[in-house]
């Protein structure tokens, strides 16, 4: 028990530390690509894809690991996925997201924590599980692209890593206007780990790093995966309300390591602090995180466990159940910010025009 | 002109829409010095307006989680 919580919040911590530092948002990755026309942060979640495909696959190959079976669920990766899209755009952050917030001390973040543990654990073990279990019936014959396709996953991990490459080499190989940052104050190591800005494309690197790493460590608790933050999400709030200690497994300590790596970041830099959001975003945190909890509770994953995980081992769950977390985050962007915007300057023009 | 916008509490995306929104107000030459306390604008804002032509004429943090940038809006 005390060498799985040390494993688990070992990872988490890491990997809040990182995701703090990197900035790295999934859902500002999937909405600027429409709201912004800017892929830069989208392709450093391919980075992270690629290389977390290559260790694991490599991992596997060498025994180290084993690769759990993860059954495609295609109603329910539909649906889920793009309800979770929605939900992660109203509660300002995905599920890693919204951990690594909290840590920094967004209270908004914790309003909507509170929103995913619930809805995940309703759906997962409570009142929606029979609705779970409704949308989680139809269950497609094959697991994994390769499977189906009759081919080594390899060649699907050599493919898909050649494309990420040649993608990341042409925004490279691009003029990049440098981008000001504040007049740094302190100098060495401490610059490096607690001020600097980093490239997406490094931080994207070192999550995908990070996921491999968890593969070995969580399957050495018996836990057959690799990151995963929904599951564990509702697993927390099933602990402290029945108290039953089997429930904690490696992926508990790792969403909590999540929120204490980030602080301990976030504290270093000098970017923690209470901040209280106003009554509407305090509802709007609170919604998504409803919607969050249910959508990746049905769809086996959120931004991390399919976004992330599930598209690195080739799933069809993972493939299915992302685009539609993307076609949400982009729905719900037009309809609260795409949308007002735009009747909001239709007035202006017409205002003026009656005004002349 | 100096316009001043304090978007504290608000998290990203919405400091950047509003400095959006403030900048279409104003005219080149004009500066906009905007407040914000969400730790992904420090990367977001001055991305945004580099990439628009405009000039960050300042960027400090100061305080904790708390930044000040200074852009003048381009021609």
């Amino acid at each position: 028990m005390v060498g799985m919580a040390l494993s688990g919040l070992f990872c988490g911590a890491l990997l809040g530390f990182v995701l703090q530092r990197g900035r790295f948002c999934m859902v500002s990755a999937y909405r600027d690509v429409y709201l912004t026309r800017d892929n830069r942060l989208f392709l450093a979640t391919l980075i992270a894809i690629a290389v977390q495909s290559v260790g694991v696959y490599t991992l596997a190959a060498l025994g180290v690991i084993q690769i759990p079976e993860i059954p495609f669920t295609y109603l329910a990766a539909v649906i889920g996925g793009f309800l979770f899209g929605i939900g992660i755009v109203l509660a300002g952050g995905c599920a890693t997201g919204t951990w690594y917030r909290a840590g920094e001390g967004l209270v908004g973040s914790w309003i909507a924590l509170f929103g995913y543990m619930v809805g995940s654990a309703a759906t997962k073990f409570g009142a929606l599980k029979p609705l779970h279990d409704v949308l989680t019936a139809p269950k497609a014959p094959h697991a994994f692209i390769h499977e189906t396709l009759g081919l080594s996953p390899w060649l699907l991990v050599v493919l898909f890593s050649g494309v990420t490459l040649a993608a990341v080499w042409r925004h490279l190989r691009r003029p990049q206007v440098p981008v000001p940052s504040p007049k740094p104050r302190k100098r060495g190591l401490a610059h490096l780990l607690f001020e600097k800005r980093w490239h997406p494309f490094v931080t994207a690197v070192l999550v995908g790093l990070i996921a491999v790493l968890a593969w070995p460590l969580s399957e050495a608790t018996g836990r057959l995966y690799g990151l995963g933050v929904t599951t564990p999400t509702g697993k927390l709030l099933q602990y402290a309300v029945t108290g039953d200690a089997s429930v904690l497994d490696w992926g508990v300590f790792l969403v909590v390591g999540i929120a204490l790596g980030s602080y301990a970041a976030a504290k270093g830099s000098g970017e923690f602090r209470w901040r209280v959001p106003d009554a509407n975003t305090a509802m709007r945190s609170l919604i998504g995180g409803l919607i969050m909890g249910f959508g990746a509770g049905i769809a086996g994953g959120c931004t991390i466990g399919n976004g992330l995980v599930n598209t690195a081992l080739f799933t069809w769950e993972g493939w299915v159940a992302t685009p539609f977390i993307i076609l949400g985050t982009w729905t719900a962007t037009y309809w609260i910010m795409v949308r007002p915007r735009r009747r909001a300057q239709r007035v202006v023009v017409t205002g003026a025009a009656q005004s002349a | 002109m100096t316009k001043h916008l304090r978007v504290l509490g608000m998290v990203c995306p919405f400091p950047l829409i509003e400095a959006e929104n403030a900048m279409a107000e104003l005219a080149p030459g004009d500066e906009l010095v905007i407040d914000f306390d969400c730790t992904q604008a420090t990367e977001s804002l001055p991305r945004w307006a580099v990439q628009n032509g405009h000039e960050v004429v300042a960027f400090e943090q100061i305080g904790d989680a708390q930044w000040q940038i200074r852009i003048r809006k381009g021609a």
